[in-house]
């Protein structure tokens, strides 16, 4: 049983150059059986490095990758018990779809021609493309050649399945459709997923964990709720979520709370238990709060601010309000039932969610970056 | 009714189909014409129409010479493949300086008349040509070994002189391949030779057959690289229709020759546009 707590794959202080920018900086995390772990972050983070280096399409500077306890970092991709579907699907296009989906067992020699006929059923069900087998990849639309790409992957039994942003060409509509689909095929095919995307609403929808990743380094490891509601920094707190950032003096601390300042105002504020540092009195510190978990009110508030509306947006079900306190711009994101009726120019009151706030360390690289 | 804009429209297409209505239809037409007509014994065309020319294609003498140069054709195509294709491959796979060096001396020898490159070869394997006075020099050999005028001879000729046309259509073709297509090969569970046989070569198949294309057609018709390589020993199409209106002064039955030439040329376009059929990629992209 003690095998079952063994990660399934582990990456282990990688670094990659390219010439001389160094692409990915000591890069450790496990990747547990079944899981379906997500790696964000902006372009250029090193991401799909990452998701490369476990395919064995780069090779690693330094480190390892364990796969099942063995290491795996000098086996040729095709030795590796992982599959990719690649972010341009890259379906054979001189194949057809069955001819596709048949192309590793075949290769591999698994299996018999009658038993993988059966098996690319089963698997072209899986991903609801029964009917296909005849049609050549530029007969398909964008959706259902991303279908097929993953078809062909998972009819390998792979280990791990790699997807490269498979859903950035899809349109929006497509995309959240899939989002729902993959997830739940994640789990139906019992498949590990490691899925590589710059959206951070599709990471928080379908992960079961997620890597914040910025400048090759990891930012973050959690789940999503975690990542969401408890910013380790400043970085993964702008990255993820809309947030108001706003620099903030530490005036005194209690226990969990503390007392800041932010222009004029005094306010206290939830210290969470893992940023305790910035938390400390006399320290500056930043304040992110999500603009969803805040309301507006006519009347005062204990905890708030007090401020003039500059702008309403209606966006659909949401109210975006611009309201200026003092020399600062907050946002706020209110859906369509509020009890207090307000126009621009008007004087009113915000305050926030207790669990909508972090306190924050000030990080001077970070800041002048992200901002 | 004309209609002007149309006309407009097209205008700049104007110069190119009376160009090529000038060049090359009204020559065709006027070879297709000589064909089914006869001379007299000086040579002079008599407007009488006859199938006569076109029978002889097949008397035992002209059906060789089809078959040989249809030979010489198809081996130059398969040998310029077989050479040309990893060659393409590797400069298509070079970093991108690298690579204009390599598609620059591709395309040189085309900066030296080509009449002026086959004699090279004469220099290059005569009797007391370089090769056979260094392998005598060496001991190697007591008496110059005949390498001239054979159909071997003009075997290499033609290949050295269209290699270039088969590596620069295979190039074309294999830069466009998409790499991710090998990784996604190799990531399925391939090793390199089965995502060659499996992928690169049915993928760049346009380019074989663009390339194999553009070989066999010319080297149906070099006839100075048979004359001079060759030395009339071996005849080939495009001596006997040379020879057949400058010395033998028989015009009609070198155009049935030319429209039987035409003929080999239109079924290897016939079979290259089946290859490519479905493909975007053509000969010339």
């Amino acid at each position: 049983m003690t095998q079952k707590l063994q990660p399934l794959l582990q990456l282990k202080g990688i670094n990659k150059y390219y010439g001389s920018s160094h692409i990915l900086k000591d890069i450790s995390f496990d990747i547990m059986d079944g899981e379906f772990l997500t790696l964000l972050g902006p372009s250029g983070c090193g991401k799909t490095t990452i998701l490369r280096c476990i395919a064995g399409l780069e090779e690693i500077d330094s480190g390892d990758i364990l796969l099942n306890g063995a290491s795996i970092k000098n086996l040729a991709p095709n030795k590796r018990n992982v599959n990719t579907v690649f972010q341009n699907y890259a379906l054979f296009p001189h194949l057809n779809v069955y001819d596709n989906v048949a192309y590793g067992p075949r290769v591999k020699k698994t299996m018999s021609e009658k038993v993988l006929r059966e098996r690319i059923a089963d698997v072209l069900g899986l991903v609801q493309m029964e009917g296909y087998e005849d049609r050549m990849s530029h007969q398909l639309s964008g959706g259902q050649r991303q279908r097929v790409a993953i078809a062909r992957a998972l009819i390998n039994k792979p280990d791990i399945l790699l997807l490269d942003e498979p859903l950035g060409a899809l349109d929006l509509k497509l995309r959240k459709h899939m989002q729902t689909e993959l997830a739940h095929l994640q789990k139906q095919a019992k498949t590990t997923f490691v899925y590589v995307t710059h959206d951070q609403e599709e990471a928080l929808n379908m992960s079961d964990r997620i890597v914040v990743l910025h400048m090759g380094e990891i930012q973050q490891l959690g789940n999503p709720r975690d990542i969401y509601n408890n910013p380790k920094n400043l970085f993964v707190a702008d990255f993820i979520g809309d947030r108001n950032i706003k620099r903030v003096k530490v005036l005194e601390r209690h226990d969990k709370y503390a007392k800041i300042q932010l222009g004029s105002s005094i306010l206290g504020v939830k210290c969470s238990g893992s940023v305790a540092g910035p938390c400390d009195s006399g320290e500056t510190a930043i304040l992110a709060i999500h603009m969803d978990k805040m309301k507006i009110s006519c009347s005062e508030l204990s905890n708030s601010l007090s401020g003039q509306v500059m702008s309403v947006h209606y966006a659909g079900s949401q109210i975006k309000t611009e309201i200026s306190v003092e020399d600062e711009i907050i946002t706020v994101i209110e859906y369509q039932n509020n009890e207090c009726d307000y126009n621009v120019g008007d004087k009113v009151y915000v305050a926030w969610e207790e669990s909508g706030a972090v306190l924050l360390p000030v990080e001077e690289h970070a800041e002048g970056g992200n901002a | 009714m004309l209609n002007m804009k149309r006309i407009k429209q097209n205008a700049p297409a104007i110069p190119i189909l009376v160009w090529i209505g000038l060049l090359v239809g009204i020559p065709l037409i006027y070879v297709l014409m000589l064909s089914l007509l006869s001379r007299d014994n000086l040579g002079n065309i008599v407007f009488e129409f006859t199938l006569d020319n076109y029978r002889r294609i097949f008397d035992p003498v002209y059906l060789k010479v089809f078959l040989n140069s249809f030979l010489l054709a198809t081996l130059t195509g398969l040998i310029t493949l077989f050479i040309g294709y990893p060659v393409a491959y590797f400069t298509a796979g070079l970093e991108p300086r690298k690579r204009s060096y390599a598609i620059v001396l591709i395309i040189l020898p085309f900066w030296i008349s080509s009449l002026l490159r086959t004699y090279g070869w004469i220099i290059l394997l005569g009797n007391t040509g370089l090769l056979n006075n260094l392998l005598m020099k060496l001991n190697i050999i007591n008496a110059p070994l005949p390498m001239m005028y054979s159909f071997g001879t003009v075997l290499v000729g033609t290949t050295y002189m269209l290699i270039p046309f088969m590596i620069i259509a295979i190039f074309n073709s294999v830069d466009k391949l998409d790499r991710s297509l090998l990784e996604a090969s190799s990531d399925l569970g391939a090793g390199k030779w089965r995502t060659f046989f499996k992928i690169t070569l049915p993928l760049t198949m346009p380019g074989i057959a663009g390339g194999f294309t553009l070989v066999f057609i010319p080297s149906l018709g070099m006839f100075f690289i048979s004359d001079l390589l060759g030395g009339g020993q071996n005849i080939f199409l495009g001596n006997l229709i040379n020879s057949l209106v400058t010395k033998g002064r028989n015009r009609p039955l070198a155009s049935a020759f030319s429209v039987g030439m035409i003929g080999l040329v239109l079924l290897v376009l016939f079979i290259y546009s089946r290859i490519t059929k479905n493909k975007k990629e053509g000969l010339f992209l």
